[in-house]
């Protein structure tokens, strides 16, 4: 079942670009990072799902609701944590689960304690006298507390230490694991690997990619070192197309691997190899390539 | 989800409205004593300057002839500058917190986020304005009354007819809070806002002082709200059982159709924070 479809998403501010035809489709119980460097529209369609701005065209739905006309039926099952987080300044953080708590009609006190807990937050302190990082925690306390089926986090990790990341990610992989949805915007590309299940790309308000995490490393190249053995005549190997030789250093060949590594083991099964070293695929460059190139296949 | 948001607008606006409340309070009270021991006695030789019986009459609305009566001096207590001040000050900061002042706090991506229409949001705001508003007024009048008590039986004003002017002066700070709500929502940016909505409100001050001093302000003074907000009037006619119906109509009206237009652009506008 999808949680979150849109269909030919528009959004435009007058003549300003702001996402142009999205189309997409996050099935539930998943980790979906969406990707994009900055001011490629991650926060339009954000804000789109959540009910601030209306579609230009396009539909945009959540749990089948359409996002703008029933934005607030909708919002009784998502945590949002904005990715410019500003808070009540005179509240603390016990008075914001409150507020939270009686608007939503649940208690959320002993939940958001718990979690302040996990994220060694002091509820008692007013936001005024909160650090970033600490009105982050915060943020993402009340986007949690209420244990949403959907989670909707517009880069979660801004002004958190790695500490904090990693107690995040592992209560996000457990909400997953416990079939709830995550949809979270980032354009830290390691933050994507390390959590994702599947991976949306959008550049220039166009969605340029979207597959899942492993479908992404097949596409990626993996980087590659041969040492050939002493004596053997190097201008005679010829090398196949789906192997990329970027420099040789006497017997030493450093590449980059673009097909499978089946396909590279049939090819140096016979050949003089002294050693071979191949490398986890580049994620990080598959995706610089989305950002940088207008295709949608890099 | 209703008892949540009407907890969050009392929490945001409860200081401002005790501390308007008791500053309308003391206002009160020092004119409700001040202006018949000081002014009264004085009054026929202030009269006679031209410049003096101008301004009363540009503040009450009509001549007061050539002695400050009784009811004269209750009508300029609630109308004067500062007692009007208060009362504006509470129906825009009140109004202009949101969707303006969340808007240009960034708050409001928090607020939405939650299961809320904004229908509901500011339904909600409304009923705790229209509470807040009964309290800061009510407190002025308890000044008004206890000021009353240091003069003599004869200077103190009469409940039933200083209840008239009070209630005609709520249907004004609707109308002002109505205002105050549409620029609001029409707004990204409090201060703005806020600005806005006192230039109007000055204007609408400055057209009605003008109208009794300049024929041609005159012909246009039905729009100024404060035409509508005549308490010496409503005191003369007060006597004979009178109500200023008209006015209040007119003002609940404006209150009505500014709350809604300014609801219906909270409703379907794009919230932009950034």
């Amino acid at each position: 079942m999808s949680v979150i479809v849109t269909e030919q998403l528009t959004r435009r501010y007058g003549s300003r670009r702001g996402i142009e035809r999205v189309s997409l489709n996050v099935p539930e119980g998943v980790l979906f990072g969406f990707l994009g460097p900055n001011g490629s529209g991650k926060t339009t369609t954000i804000r789109v799902l959540m009910g601030f701005l209306r579609p230009t065209t396009g539909t945009a739905r959540i749990h089948g609701l359409d996002c703008w006309k029933e934005s607030h039926r909708i919002k009784s099952e998502v945590g949002y944590l904005p990715g410019d987080l500003r808070l009540y300044p005179g509240a603390s953080g016990n008075d914001l689960l409150r507020i939270f708590g009686t608007i939503r009609g649940r208690d959320l006190r002993a939940a958001g304690t718990d979690l302040a807990e996990q994220f060694i937050l002091d509820l008692s302190v007013s936001v005024r006298k909160m650090s970033r990082g600490m009105r982050q925690k915060l943020g993402l306390i009340l986007a949690l507390a209420h244990r949403p089926r959907l989670l909707i986090l517009d880069e979660p990790t801004a002004s958190l230490d790695p500490l904090m990341q990693d107690i995040l990610i592992r209560h996000l992989r457990e909400l997953a694991a416990a079939g709830h949805t995550v949809f979270f915007s980032s354009h830290s590309l390691s933050e994507v690997e390390r959590l994702c299940d599947r991976v949306a790309i959008v550049r220039e308000g166009r969605l340029v990619a979207d597959e899942t995490l492993a479908g992404m490393r097949e596409k990626a190249k993996r980087l590659i070192t041969i040492k050939w053995q002493q004596g053997v005549d190097l201008s005679a190997i010829r090398v196949p197309n789906f192997l990329e030789i970027h420099e040789r250093d006497g017997r030493t060949w450093c590449g980059s691997l673009h097909g499978t590594a089946g396909q590279l083991i049939e090819w140096l099964h016979a050949k003089p190899v002294a050693d071979l070293v191949l490398g986890r695929p580049d994620l990080d460059s598959l995706f610089r390539r989305y950002y940088e190139h207008g295709a949608t296949e890099p | 989800m209703i008892r949540g948001l009407l907890l969050k607008s009392f929490l945001e606006s409860w200081v401002t409205t005790v501390l308007l409340a008791c500053a309308l309070m003391g206002i009160e009270a020092i004119l409700a004593y001040a202006l018949p021991t000081f002014l009264q006695q004085f009054s026929p030789q202030l009269l006679q300057l031209e410049f003096f019986r101008s301004i009363i009459q540009a503040l009450l609305g009509t001549d007061v002839g050539d002695m400050l009566s009784p009811d004269a001096l209750h009508a300029i207590a609630w109308a004067h500058p500062v007692v009007l001040a208060i009362l504006w000050a509470h129906a825009i900061v009140f109004f202009t917190r949101l969707p303006a002042g969340e808007i240009d706090r960034g708050t409001i991506d928090v607020f939405l986020g939650l299961p809320v229409s904004r229908w509901r949001a500011y339904a909600c705001d409304l009923a705790v304005f229209l509470t807040s508003g009964l309290v800061v007024i009510s407190l002025g009048l308890l000044g008004c009354f206890l000021g009353g008590l240091a003069v003599g039986p004869e200077n103190r004003p009469r409940p039933q007819h200083i209840l008239l002017v009070v209630v005609n002066l709520y249907c004004l700070y609707l109308a002002v809070g109505g205002l105050s709500a549409l620029v609001s929502s029409l707004s990204e940016n409090r201060g703005r806002a806020v600005a806005l909505v006192v230039g109007m409100l000055v204007a609408s001050f400055l057209l009605n002082f003008l109208a009794q001093l300049w024929p041609p302000a005159a012909r246009v003074a039905f729009l100024s709200l404060m035409n509508y907000h005549q308490p010496l009037l409503v005191l003369r006619e007060a006597g004979s059982g009178i109500w200023p119906l008209a006015d209040m109509t007119v003002l609940t009206l404006t209150a009505a159709f500014t709350w809604t237009a300014g609801g219906v652009c909270f409703a379907r506008r794009d919230i932009c924070t950034c």
